[in-house]
């Protein structure tokens, strides 16, 4: 077998790191290998992929010091992030812009980039579209089609679907199978379910880019399963097991003689002047957990921002029964939390970023520390309350948004995604912190694309189509009849849909 | 709120845009060595045909751009007019002195800005950034390190807006945006200029290694995806300012719609 990228004792420190994040590191790969890389945040997955096509130091200017590097002969990257992968506006332009860099003629171009499109599968009734209409899904496509374009042997994808929704997901690896038959592929993935029936090799890190294991996928996934699961891998079977170890029982809330915290009466939101989200009739009860479920701009992050009153909105929309528009601060009785933390944070510590609305409020300051200190706490978060909240890992940032956001004691909670992106340890610590909420007494409305968050966590299930809410039921009788239609092979990409006689709660 | 800039393609689009960036380079120059009223009105009104009716943007676009030129005009101009040196006095209120000299000047500066504001908005409405670039890469020899950043920019702007608007939700719900006073406007900056330059520096550096993977480099030679070269219609843009000069100045000398021919003041 013909070696075709390896490196050997590299040795590499970013700049303020204390230790080395290689330390004699030696690796190689041979043609025509599938290869997947997995392991812990700051294992140095990413930095790996990119010493081997050089980028490092290349491009990225870090100390490196190495043996060898042999780097393949042409290769493409594909990066996670769907939005920073292009630099021109249009389809067409994208593509031309890699043809362009090969020094390919003007006149072949056309051809070329119909070529490509065509081999990821996307459609365009005018080449010339904007990259920004694009969804997630097709924006990595257009990307894979563009790596294509470098007609490079060996193909290096870091996370690619990392910041996708199921549906996006799907459709990039199905894509990714079909284009990558022939070629060497090195995966660097924390979500396996879709790659792990693909690859044949399997090298897991340690947390100081340390293999701890590297050999045949099947052998190495039984053998080192504990170790995935430490690492919050999101390895096929995550949840069966997840669910097993904590003995979960389906939460049931008993809303029986209780009085709603939020009802809507032929409620609507709007974006400026269209009519963006429309809700005939709800209540909403303590200690639900509701989930809004729908397809990509449906309207699920629109019903929440009507919810938080940052559109306009029409209609009766009621908190613990008073009207809405008479309430002062809306946020005395509703908490949200956005989908990406960095852009709630306002203060330059933990501790401050919690006790922020309060201190606004002029509460007095041992209570407020006494609050601030439990949710600290029950967050895990007291270690770091010093911290800058840029400074956090990821899991650490959304816990602190939620109890940023929560530390008011609100009865409604409001959350977009809020584990979107994240690995499955910091999504179930999540979870369990918001069901415990729930247990109070809160009411819970999460936008999610996770129907394993449905089956196991929620109560109860919204589901948004076109701008409408079209069904709402009990979160059960929703998870059977997706898994009785599954069973009939019909299933959606997105894995929402409904039979048609689920009736509706209300 | 979203604005519709689709538009219609007219001749003015088909300009190379580096011969277009030129042309309007030399009139900006030529029209601040302009002093007389009279030719600087003809000037506008040509440039001003050119606004309204070959832009290709809709009508209702055009006007909501024009607002803040006619501002621009109202305060330049009356600021002159009320403060400006002259002999004739036709009205004087405490610090205001409206003289026939400090009028007409005003109304002079009030011209120049708002001709300035024209040729700069139809250049801007009938130029495609990434055609721009194209064409400076190919007629003057632009590095494509610095054309390509560029355009990589340009993609990024779309990006931040949609950015600011989740920070605005954000920063509402944790009770920023209500803040009032200098530390109120302190915070409310550090709360939008930390995470939007944060995430932009991200961008750009990502943007950048992405380019590069795609076998981006500053090399000598490379093809275009679009070729861009002169046509008849650059003649004819070229040949609308001489005209529009030319007429101006004519009627500044034979049919003057004011007597006087240069604006400023001799003492």
């Amino acid at each position: 077998m013909e070696t075709i990228a390896s490196v050997q004792n590299v040795r590499l420190k970013f700049p303020g790191a204390d230790s080395l994040l290689f330390r004699d590191f030696s690796l190689s790969f041979q043609k025509g290998e599938k290869v997947l890389i997995v392991g812990p945040s700051g294992s140095g997955k990413s930095t790996l992929l990119q010493v081997l096509t050089g980028l490092i130091p290349n491009s990225v200017e870090i100390p490196i010091k190495a043996d060898d590097i042999k780097i393949p002969s042409s290769w493409g990257f594909l990066f996670q992030d769907p939005d920073t992968q292009f630099c021109m506006p249009y389809v067409d332009e994208e593509i031309a812009f890699v043809l362009e860099n090969l020094q390919i003629p003007r006149e072949e171009m056309q051809k070329y980039i119909r070529y490509y499109l065509e081999q990821v599968g996307l459609e365009f009734d005018d080449i010339h579209t904007k990259i920004q209409t694009l969804s997630g899904g097709m924006k990595q496509r257009l990307a894979i089609a563009s790596v294509l374009a470098l007609e490079s042997d060996t193909l290096f994808l870091d996370e690619p679907t990392a910041m996708l929704d199921p549906e996006g997901t799907e459709e990039v690896w199905q894509t990714l199978k079909k284009v990558g038959k022939e070629k060497t592929l090195v995966i660097v993935e924390h979500k396996l379910d879709h790659v792990i029936d693909f690859v044949d090799r399997f090298i897991l890190l340690g947390k100081n880019g340390e293999i701890i294991a590297d050999g045949r996928t099947q052998e190495i996934f039984h053998l080192y399963k504990d170790v995935l699961r430490e690492e919050g891998i999101w390895y096929p079977g995550v949840w069966q097991d997840y669910t097993e170890q904590h003995r979960r029982q389906t939460p049931k809330s008993d809303v029986g003689g209780k009085n709603p915290v939020l009802s809507l009466n032929h409620f609507s939101g709007y974006r400026g002047k269209n009519k963006r989200i429309e809700v005939e009739n709800l209540d909403v009860f303590p200690g639900e957990w509701i989930t809004v479920l729908g397809h990509n701009g449906a309207g699920k992050s629109t019903l929440l921002h009507a919810l938080m009153d940052l559109i306009k909105s029409k209609g009766s929309y009621q908190i613990l029964g008073k009207d809405a528009n008479k309430i002062k601060k809306l946020s005395d009785y509703v908490a949200f939390v956005f989908q990406n933390p960095e852009f709630q944070f306002v203060t330059n510590a933990v501790y401050d970023e919690i006790a922020y609305t309060l201190q606004l409020e002029n509460e007095n300051p041992d209570k407020v520390s006494e609050r601030v200190d439990g949710l600290l706490r029950s967050f895990h978060l007291a270690k770091q309350k010093q911290n800058h909240p840029y400074q956090l890992s990821m899991g650490q940032k959304r816990r602190l948004s939620v109890a940023a956001a929560i530390v008011k004691e609100q009865p409604i909670l409001l959350l977009d995604e809020p584990t979107f992106g994240q690995d499955a340890k910091n999504t179930f610590a999540i979870l369990e912190l918001l069901d415990d909420l729930r247990a109070q007494g809160i009411a819970i409305i999460m936008v999610t694309h996770d129907i394993n968050i449905v089956e196991h966590f929620a109560t109860r299930v919204w589901y948004i189509d076109k701008g409408i809410l079209v069904h709402d039921c009990a979160a059960t009788p929703y998870v059977e009849a997706m898994n009785d239609c599954r069973l009939g092979g019909q299933p959606d990409a997105n894995g929402l849909f409904l039979s048609r006689n689920m009736a509706p709660q209300n | 709120m979203q604005m519709d800039f689709s538009y219609r393609e007219t001749w003015l689009h088909k300009i190379n845009p580096s011969l277009k960036l030129l042309v309007v380079v030399i009139l900006f120059i030529h029209i601040l060595s302009i002093n007389n009223i009279n030719f600087i009105i003809t000037y506008t009104v040509g440039a001003l045909v050119l606004y309204m009716c070959c832009t290709g943007h809709s009508s209702k676009n055009l006007f909501l751009i024009s607002i803040p030129f006619l501002f621009i005009f109202l305060t330049s101009s009356t600021s002159m007019i009320f403060f400006g040196k002259g002999d004739v006095t036709w009205f004087k209120w405490g610090l205001i002195d409206i003289t026939e000299e400090s009028f007409f000047r005003g109304l002079h500066l009030g011209f120049r800005g708002i001709l300035f504001a024209i040729l700069g908005i139809v250049f801007s409405l009938t130029t495609r950034p990434v055609l721009l670039f194209y064409s400076l890469m190919q007629q003057v020899k632009l590095k494509p390190k610095f054309a390509y950043s560029f355009m990589a920019a340009v993609r990024l702007i779309p990006i931040i807006v949609e950015e600011m608007q989740t920070l605005r939700y954000a920063l509402k719900v944790r009770g920023v945006e209500g803040q009032k006073g200098i530390l109120g406007f302190y915070n409310k900056l550090t709360a939008y200029s930390i995470p939007l330059l944060s995430q932009s520096i991200r961008r750009a550096h990502r943007i950048a290694v992405a380019m590069e993977a795609k076998r981006f480099s500053d090399s000598t030679y490379r093809t275009y995806y679009y070729k861009i070269g002169f046509s008849k219609f650059d003649v004819l843009f070229v040949l609308y300012f001489i005209l529009v000069i030319v007429v101006s100045y004519f009627t500044s000398i034979y049919l003057p719609y004011f007597s006087i021919q240069d604006v400023r003041y001799f003492n």
